[in-house]
């Protein structure tokens, strides 16, 4: 037997060109279907890992999807907006924590996540350098942030308009930095974090300006009684939160009627998140919980249909390789014709020869098979590290 | 096809190979629990109820009304690392409003008295264009002068410190019991002199005195005067028009008045005493003793009649 591999081995060897291509084209056909099952694997479970950790999501009702994409991944799109007197339903129902979230607005391409500082501890979030935001205005920003603006505490980012053709709507607000959160591997270091109050005063129902009781502010008054001072469009209130008019930052109306886009429930224990769940499946409420773990995992069904397709393809493909592979065979035994007379009439047997034939072709198929595999365990073992760095940064 | 595998042995030893994520054992911290304040009562009521079972911090600085202060960011980061944060509620402190805290760790300990707040009525609100909502009205806010709402207020730092601390149960009950024996010698006297007072036309330096006015019926009226600066004309001409459908013997201030100011007053008839809300820390002392100083010296404006001595603490 060990001439058969020895005469075989040698062949293979010799026309090596004619063997890499044909082992690297077997490998990847082996490769390809089960690294893409690893890799989609790995990619669900990471995408479902940041959805596994938040127990239950409450927003308005309509799209689940809509509600914890925007939650957990700060889609652009945000879904209809609740009051703020949720959160506090929550928290008052001593069954769960709530933590506030207003994910609309935006600076350049990072998504400012209005929320309280439950939210870092909620997701382990540490910080680099700086501290958590402690005044209005102040925001913490993700490692990316802090990388792509390069910005650290102390440096200013500053929010974009909704629109720029909407003079009268939400306009730029310079905001402090404060802290830089340590890299998570998370959309949270694509993101700016501020208290939800600075949000608000982002899209401007919070301001400051002049105190309109003083006289230098009279050009400001619309009109005044006992009672109240009506301003006119006059007042200039700040862009920018400073230490000195952050004591003029004040919200007008009740803020319980402010909106959020979600609110990110922590039941105390299972029970607790069985009531607070059955307390919205009233057809009649205006709000919805959700599972986001659930809805994901609906999303990754269909993305897993679609992963399905690709491997059938590449079967095809493949199938289509190994035909190209045995024509290649083929016409190699074709061209080899003297050489395979001359081993018979040396004396080799018919069954000798076969087996010398048969040992190239097995011999090429255990190295693609043995190459597959070690590409299959390096992307096991390092495809969580390449889809951090690659495909989360 | 040594080369192969030995490559082969490397890559499975390096997949094999498992980063063992060690997580650091959280030791339980060596200090005890931090409870921070917003107010010098609150600060007091929890070092008699916990004693030294917890650190107990009110960072304002002597010289500021913890009312209108305004921490920078770097105490209210320190506010964020506390363990409890004991507010007063009723407003007071607006700081908290332009602060980010932990709603977990707040405590409001009005929440259970909110039903006793009392609405500042000459608070001047604004709006912006004749329908625009208007910011929020005031609510006094010195409420433990209401020595009933003050025992109220030291229940909640109670309830809020087994909270924390479940183990001192027992222990912080028989402090909370002590304490509230003290506040409720402190309403007693108060409830006497009041009667004595009866109602005599009061005027309060500064509007602080809404909850004293209120737990003992006392007729005052409040002007908005600084015991350390002189009215200037606008202000006395505003006490002349008070007094002419209020005809007050004594002003009531809440720190030391200028000699100048009380001479132009006794010339007009008014006597000043200083009844201390004692919202920061005192110099000397402490809340009790300062509360006594000041039943005390409504005590001395207002003596009982030679029949009725006052009884001592």
């Amino acid at each position: 037997m060990g001439d058969v591999l020895f005469l075989a081995w040698r062949y293979l060897i010799y026309h090596r060109l004619k063997t890499a291509i044909l082992v690297a084209s077997i490998m990847l056909i082996i490769y390809l279907p089960v690294g893409l099952n690893v890799v989609v694997e790995q990619s669900a479970e990471h995408l479902t890992a940041r959805a596994a950790a938040t127990p239950l999501l409450v927003g308005a009702k309509g799209s689940p999807l809509e509600l914890a994409l925007n939650s957990l991944y700060f889609s652009s799109e945000h879904p209809e907006l609740i009051d703020y007197s949720e959160a506090t339903m929550v928290a008052d129902s001593g069954l769960a924590d709530a933590i506030p979230l207003y994910v609309r607005f935006r600076s350049r391409t990072h998504p400012i996540v209005g929320t309280s500082l439950d939210y870092f501890s909620f997701h382990d979030l540490s910080f680099a350098t700086g501290r958590p935001m402690a005044l209005l205005g102040e925001c913490v920003v993700g490692a990316n942030v802090a990388d792509s603006l390069g910005v650290k505490p102390g440096d200013a980012v500053i929010s974009s308009p909704e629109s720029v053709f909407n003079l009268a709507g939400v306009y730029p607000l310079k905001m402090k930095v404060s802290g830089v959160l340590t890299r998570a591997f998370t959309p949270d270091d694509d993101a700016i974090f501020v208290d939800v109050k600075t949000a608000w005063i982002i899209e401007g129902l919070g301001h400051g300006h002049q105190d309109l009781a003083r006289a230098e502010a009279a050009a400001g008054v619309l009109s005044r009684s006992e009672e109240n001072i009506v301003a006119n469009a006059s007042v200039v209130q700040y862009n920018e939160i400073t230490e000195d008019n952050v004591g003029s930052f004040h919200f007008h109306g009740d803020l319980a009627d402010y909106p959020l886009t979600a609110v990110l429930v922590v039941p105390r224990n299972e029970k607790s998140g069985v009531i607070l769940r059955g307390r919205y499946a009233d057809d009649d409420a205006t709000s919805q919980i959700v599972r986001p773990v659930t809805v994901i995992d609906e999303l990754l069904d269909t993305i897993l249909t679609i992963q399905q397709f690709i491997v059938a393809a590449v079967i095809i493909v493949g199938l289509a390789t190994i035909a190209t592979a045995a024509l290649v065979f083929m016409l190699s035994l074709r061209l080899r014709r003297r050489e395979i007379d001359t081993m018979l009439k040396i004396g080799g047997s018919r069954m000798r020869v076969a087996s010398m034939l048969l040992a190239e072709v097995v011999i090429v198929v255990i190295l693609s098979s043995s190459l597959a595999a070690v590409l299959t365990l390096v992307t096991w073992r390092f495809g969580p590290g390449i889809i951090e760095s690659f495909v989360l940064t | 096809m040594k080369l192969l595998a030995m490559l082969a042995c490397v890559v499975l030893v390096a997949a094999c190979t498992q980063d063992k994520q060690v997580s650091e054992d959280t030791e339980a911290s060596p200090y005890p629990p931090r409870v921070y304040t917003v107010n010098y009562p609150l600060a007091y009521f929890a070092e008699r109820i916990a004693g030294d079972s917890v650190q107990v911090v009110f960072p304002a600085p002597p010289d500021v009304d913890p009312a209108v202060w305004s921490p920078v960011a770097e105490t209210i980061a320190d506010y964020q690392q506390a363990d409890l944060v004991l507010l007063n509620g009723a407003g007071y402190a607006g700081w908290l409003q332009r602060a980010t805290l932990s709603r977990s760790r707040l405590v409001d300990t009005s929440a259970a008295l909110a039903d006793r707040l009392i609405p500042m009525n000459d608070t001047v609100t604004h709006s912006h264009g004749p329908g625009g909502d208007h910011s929020h009205q005031g609510m006094a806010f010195t409420s433990w002068l209401d020595m009933e709402y003050a025992a109220g207020q030291a229940r909640a730092v109670f309830d809020s410190l087994v909270r924390l601390r479940p183990e001192n149960e027992l222990d912080y009950r028989a402090r909370l019991q002590e304490l509230e024996k003290d506040l409720s010698k402190l309403d007693t006297r108060l409830t006497v002199v009041a009667e004595r007072i009866g109602d005599q036309p009061l005027v309060f330096s500064h509007p602080v005195f809404q909850y004293l006015a209120r737990a003992y019926e006392l007729n005052g009226r409040s002007v908005h005067w600084e015991p350390h600066e002189a009215p200037g004309d606008d202000p006395w001409r505003e006490l002349f028009e008070l007094l002419g459908t209020h005809d007050a013997g004594w002003m009531i201030w809440e720190d030391e008045p200028l000699p100048d100011t009380v001479s132009r007053l006794e010339g007009m008839g008014i006597e000043s005493l200083v009844f201390r809300p004692c919202g920061n820390r005192p110099a000397e002392g402490n809340f009790l003793s300062v509360m006594l100083d000041n039943v005390m010296a409504l005590e001395r404006a207002f003596p009982a009649p030679a029949s009725i001595e006052a009884t001592e603490m």
